[in-house]
Order: C-alpha cells, then structure tokens, then sequence
C-alpha cells in the first residue's frame, strides 16, 4: 500500500462507495463472540463454500442490539435486506438454504428490514 | 438495496411480546389462501420492527407500510385492499418514528472495522482531508465551539475549551489522549465504538492533534478489552500504511502518530491525572488539580484528554457542519448520547439518541418496556458517581442540567432500569462497595470514608442500624463529597444520597421494621417452605449447600434456620414456588 493524497484518498472512497449486493455479515464484537457470533460466522462462511455461492462473508461491529445476538445481515438480490437475531448455528444452516438459495425469509428471527 | 422485488411481502410482528391464542400470520395466511393469493406473497413472522406496545402491527413489503391490526376485519380488509387491489388504507398506517439518531455509532454493525477502505467509502478521513488543506487549528475549535460539543467522559466539559487551552498554552511538544479506561460497572459504549469503528475514534485524535500541536497520541485502553485493542491495533497500522498517521499526512507537512497504552483495570486509572501517571509508568494515583492537564499533563507537557465518544463526534461535526451538530439536543446539551440501556429491560442493548430525549421515550420506544411488564421503580444513570431518577421523573428530557438537578449525572452512558424488585438500600450498597474497592487508599475521607459508610449500609441492610447511624451515615456522605482528592471520592456519596432524597421509606423500613419489601437483603428474609405448595421433590435438598433442608419422617421438607446462610439456591431451583422468601 503506498501513501495516500488527498486525491487518492477519494479515489478510494469512490472506488469501494459502490453500492453491493450479495452479501452477508456477522456482527463480531464481544457481546455478539459471547453469544456465539464466531460459530455462526464460521458456519456461514462453510455452508457458503459447500453450495459454492457467489456471496460475500464479512464481518462488523455491534448493532446495537445486544439482547437479540449473534446478529447477521444479510443482503440478497431479489429478496428484503434484513438483520436476523438469535442465530444460531442451525439457524444459521436455515439462512443459506432459504434466504440465500432459495430466496424466501425465515420466519421468527427478523430484527430488523433495512432499505426501501 | 434488495433489487427488483415486486413479489408483496407481509411481515407480522407482535409488538408486545405477549401469548396470544391466535397466531396473527396463520390467519392472514389462511385469508390470503381463501383468495388463492398465497402463492403469490409471502407471510413472515418477525422478531420485531423496532415498534413496542401497538399490538400486532404488519409491514409491507416492497411498499414499507406499517398498519396495526387489532382483528379479523383488519385482516379481511387488509387482503382485500392492500393486497388484492394494491391500495394504501392511510387512515391506519403506523408512522415509524424512529428514536434513534446515531452520529456516533453510524458505522458501527456496518463497516468492517478491520478495513480502513470501508471507513474511507463512508467519508472517512475526509474531516481531516479537508482540516488539513482547507482549514487552521483555530477554525477547528471555532467549529467545535459553535456544535456545543461537551465532553462524554461523565463531566460535560465543553471540549472545544479544553482543546484551546492545550492550544494556547506554549510547549515544545504536546500530546493527545483518548481515554478508554472505560471502568463503570454496566458500562460498554466505548468498548462497542472502538470494536465496532475504531477508525472515527483515531480521525478524531489525529484531528484533535492538528488542532491543539500535537504529533504524539495514545489510546489508553483497559486490558480487559483484547478485542478492542486488537482492533484499534490493526486499524492504527492500516492508517499508517495509507500515511494517515505517520510523517507527511496526506502528503502535507503535519505528522501525527499514535500508540496504545494498556490500563490494568483499576476504575480511578480513568480519572485524567491517575490515567497520565500511569502512562508515565508510576502507580495510579490522582494529583490536585490544578494544573489541569491541558496546561500541564503527561511528562509536564500540555495534554488533551477526551472520551472515545467525544473523539468518534469529531469527524462528523466538521464534516456536516457545527451548525447541524448544535440544531440536534436541548439548549445546553448537543448532539446524542450513546447509553448501554441494562437492567430490567426488555431490550437491553447500546442505543443512541439526541439529547433532551425523555427517559420514558428511551425505557418504552427503545427498550420495549420493562422485563416481564413488572413495574418501573427508578432508572440508575451514572454509574457509582451517579444516582437513581424514580419513575415521578420519567418525562424529564435527558440532559446534562436536567440529570444534575435530580440528583444524577450524564455519567459516560450507563443506564440501568430498577423495577419493583430491586432494594434501594442494595443498590447504593452496591455502588458504594465498588468504591470502596477501587479507591486509591491515598486520602482519608474517600479511604476512611468509604469504610465507614460502606459499614453503615451494611448494617442498615441487615436490619441493625438506627436512625442516629442514618443521620452520620449522611453526615459522612457530605464530607465525603466535599474533602476528597479526586472525582471518585468526591461523586462516591452520590448513589446513598440520592436514594436517600426518593426512597429514604425504604431506609426507614429496613431499619424500624426490618423490613426489604423488594426481598433482595437476604438478612431480613427467612426462606420457608409452604406445605401446600410443596411436592416433596426434594430439589432444594440436593441443593442446599448447608444442608439445611432435611427431610423428615413424614417425608416434609422444613428449613432448618438454625443452618441456614440463606444463600437463595433453594428459592431459586424449587419449580413449584414452594419455597418462600417473608
Ligand atoms: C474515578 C473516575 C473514573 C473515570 N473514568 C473515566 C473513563 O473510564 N473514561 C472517560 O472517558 N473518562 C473517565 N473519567 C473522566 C476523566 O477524568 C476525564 O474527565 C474525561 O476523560 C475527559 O474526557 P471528555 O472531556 O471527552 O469527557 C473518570 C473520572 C473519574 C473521577
Ligand atoms: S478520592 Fe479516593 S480514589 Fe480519589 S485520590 Fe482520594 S482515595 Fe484515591
Ligand atoms: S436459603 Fe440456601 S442455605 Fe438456606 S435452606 Fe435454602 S438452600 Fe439452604
């Protein structure tokens, strides 16, 4: 990586400030490691490769919603961004087959629907 | 965001939480297949939307309309309107009105805070772009006076003040400190802003550096926090490599670095001069103020100490303007708070909202009400510095001014609900052996003090105080507060003396009638077992580390109290409610 100028600076900024879609992530901070955020990460990051999807695993800090952790967002083309809650690593399996695969939501574990 | 989705969505999502015989999406579900509609729109039942206490509500999706449905008309209607002919029933959309306004977290649950490019796509850096070719040092604190920014640490002192201070004052070197010492029981804001952005936080020290004349900082963060200083790690090394940090920034001629430094957990290392002395590598102890540290701080030299909070605003104020930034908050206090919304709470979590907020909006809107619908007593702010707001209080907007007048502080954001349950006496007992246990020893009143008080609760808690030991138990408080060094021994009292101004019934209770009508000083309690209740399981028992509960030859199970240290296992295990706290 070389030093940046303000120039580059913006490049950067436009470059990655494209909007994406097809991804998911996991909140990883310690409220949502001590509920199990790690797994699930580790199982979505598994059941990913398995089915060979083209999707993007990534990880972030807390939402906010500690009570509702671990916490994974999930950004689908075609189907509602939303943020599951409680996830577990069942759970977790559920999200790549339904939401991902197949395209449906999961019913029960929807904290949050983001966008228009 | 989610593409081409024409394809109608029902979300179902109860609002209260409670049993309901009728499972809402079944119903519409069975409607929608009345009207051979099921293929073609889904129905989902969510955890939540971010409404509390409106009943069962549905969202629509792709449209995003809330209504509230209350029965079965509302659902015919909403599949024969909504649904069927594509209209909007305005008469009984649910306006979403968000109560949180995040500043400070907003990119926290969004970045990946181990990547420098996704703070940068979302104008990361660009405060300080802009500060450095386009401003002055005197610009940035003119900015920072006009946003009316105040510190976050607990004290509320404006930082643009402070910075001009360590400005004015000549040195040949000069440094800035973020303090992440972060040690009030309950507390995890600044914990979550630097796991979750750690980015914001290092903008603002490089920010603070330009504009006080510094090219030194540190993060001073608790050990107890391996993620956070991981994080903050990685992120000061991405930054360096990208000559964000380092010789040149940016290509200009301002150089400003930083490194971390490791608290070992003692509370009182976050006061300011305990934190520079431990940084100089000397014991944790508080000097006399003044000098204050912006004139003259770590290693003598003029030294800008701010809350990670207060740094993470830095960026988004010069960026979007001070202007903006003083428009959101109440007259004396701008801007937004980050509270770690604990205790008897349904959703306890990290929220973010403007000041002048009232404590009802954030217990009820934010955190779905109280755990279990119990009864709120009291909502504790401030940590042990702080005190308790009874319920008669609730409206009262959040801010600085407002929280001192009833006894309180802002504190650095904990904020715990109390419900019927807890014991008033237990609480500040609770604050005040933490204290006592992190006091630095050095003076006496907060030392000797602290013991003395610490005595008096516990005394009063088992039932074998006066009403002459409650008056030197005040007494004590108010030389406490007014003769100790630093702000620990000084603000200690707080959580007695403001229990004292709304609950002091409950001090009388315990000690005239020894009496905990919340049941929590187990001194006062007897634990029983009711003979109509039990079923001789024999649970408490198996449990009973005393083996206080034998049974006998009519195969009851009876407490002996003689044995008994009522430690509570037996009340808690037995699943019939047989056992009986009076
Ligand atoms: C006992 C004690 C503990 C403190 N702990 C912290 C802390 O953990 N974090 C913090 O930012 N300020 C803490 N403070 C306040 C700091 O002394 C200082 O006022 C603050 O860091 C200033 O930053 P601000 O102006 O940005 O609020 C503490 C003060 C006392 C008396
Ligand atoms: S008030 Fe307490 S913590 Fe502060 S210097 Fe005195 S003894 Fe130490
Ligand atoms: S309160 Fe504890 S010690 Fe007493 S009887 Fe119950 S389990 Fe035994």
């Amino acid at each position: 990586m070389s030093k940046l100028t303000r120039e580059t600076l913006n490049k950067i900024k436009q470059e990655h400030a494209k909007p994406r879609n097809n991804w998911i992530k996991v909140g990883m901070s310690t409220c949502g490691i001590a509920a199990g955020a790690d797994i699930v990460l580790e199982t979505i990051k598994q059941e990913v490769k398995k089915r060979n999807l083209a999707v993007t695993v990534g990880q972030c800090g807390c939402a906010g919603k500690c009570y509702a952790e671990p916490l994974v967002e999930v950004c689908i083309d075609g189907v509602p961004q939303v943020i599951y809650g409680n996830v577990d690593k069942k759970s977790a399996i559920e999200i790549i087959e339904r939401h991902v695969a197949n395209k449906k939501l999961l019913n029960d574990h929807i904290y949050n629907v983001k966008g228009k | 965001m989610s593409g081409k989705n024409d394809k109608k969505i029902i979300l179902v999502c109860d609002t209260d939480g409670k049993q309901r015989e009728a499972d809402y999406a079944d119903m519409i579900t069975s409607v929608l297949s009345e009207e051979k509609l099921d293929g073609q729109v889904q129905v989902i039942r969510v955890a939540e939307l971010g409404i509390y206490g409106q009943g069962v509500i549905v969202k629509i999706l792709p449209e995003n309309i809330i209504y509230k449905i209350s029965d079965e008309t509302a659902i015919a209607e909403l599949v024969s309107e909504v649904i069927k002919k594509n209209k909007t029933l305005k008469e009984s959309v649910l306006e979403d009105n968000p109560k949180q306004l995040k500043i400070v977290l907003r990119n926290c649950g969004i970045i990946d805070p181990e990547n420098i490019d996704d703070y940068i796509a979302l104008d990361g850096y660009q405060a300080l772009s802009r500060v450095i070719f386009d401003s002055s040092p005197e610009e940035v604190i003119a900015q920072l006076k006009i946003s009316g920014l105040r510190g976050r640490g607990g004290g509320g002192f404006p930082t643009a003040t402070k910075w001009n201070f360590a400005r004015r004052t000549e040195a040949d070197q000069k440094y800035i400190i973020c303090n992440a010492d972060e040690g009030d029981p309950g507390a995890y804001m600044d914990r979550s802003v630097l796991e979750g952005d750690p980015h914001s936080v290092i903008e603002g020290m490089i920010i603070g550096g330009f504009a006080i004349g510094a090219d030194k900082g540190y993060f001073y963060i608790r050990a107890e926090y391996p993620l956070a200083i991981e994080r903050v790690q990685k992120a000061i090394e991405q930054a360096r490599e990208y000559g964000l940090l380092g010789e040149n920034i940016l290509g200009s001629d301002f150089n400003f670095d930083l490194d971390i430094r490791l608290g070992a957990g003692a509370f009182v290392c976050g006061e300011e001069t305990a934190l520079i002395a431990s940084i100089e590598g000397k014991r944790g102890c508080p000097t006399p103020r003044p000098p204050y540290p912006s004139i003259k701080g770590l290693w003598g030299k003029p030294t800008v100490i701010n809350n990670v909070e207060t740094l993470a605003n830095i960026a988004v104020i010069l960026l979007k303007g001070a202007k903006w930034f003083a428009a959101i908050g109440s007259a004396t206090s701008k801007g937004t708070k980050v509270f770690a919304l604990t205790g008897k709470v349904k959703n306890s979590g990290l929220i973010e909202v403007p000041m002048g907020i009232t404590i009802r909006e954030i217990v009820y809107e934010i955190g779905g009400g109280v755990f279990e619908d119990k009864k709120l007593k009291a909502v504790q702010t401030g940590g042990p510095s702080g005190g308790v707001i009874p319920k008669e209080f609730l409206d009262t907007p959040v801010d600085y001014e407002n929280l001192q007048k009833l006894g309180s502080i802002m504190g650095s954001g904990g904020m715990i609900v109390l419900d019927e349950d807890d014991c008033m006496v237990d609480i500040a007992k609770f604050y005040l052996r933490f204290c006592v246990d992190e006091s630095c020893g050095k003076c006496a009143p907060c030392r000797i003090g602290g013991f003395q008080m610490l005595n008096y609760l516990k005394d009063i808690s088992r039932g074998k105080a006066s009403q002459g030991d409650l008056l030197k138990l005040e007494n004590i408080c108010n030389s406490v507060k007014k003769a100790s060094l630093c702000g620990l021994g000084q603000t200690a009292p707080n959580p007695i003396l403001s229990t004292l101004k709304y609950f002091r019934v409950e001090y009388d209770q315990h000690i005239n009638d020894h009496r905990c009508a919340a049941k929590k000083c187990t001194d006062l309690l007897r634990f029983v077992i009711s003979k109509e209740k039990c079923v001789s399981c024999g649970m408490c028992s198996r449990d009973c580390p005393v083996n206080a509960i034998p049974k006998n030859e009519n195969k009851e199970y009876i407490i002996n109290q003689e044995l008994c240290i009522k430690c509570g296992k037996c009340f808690d295990v037995c699943k019939f409610d047989a056992v009986i706290r009076e």
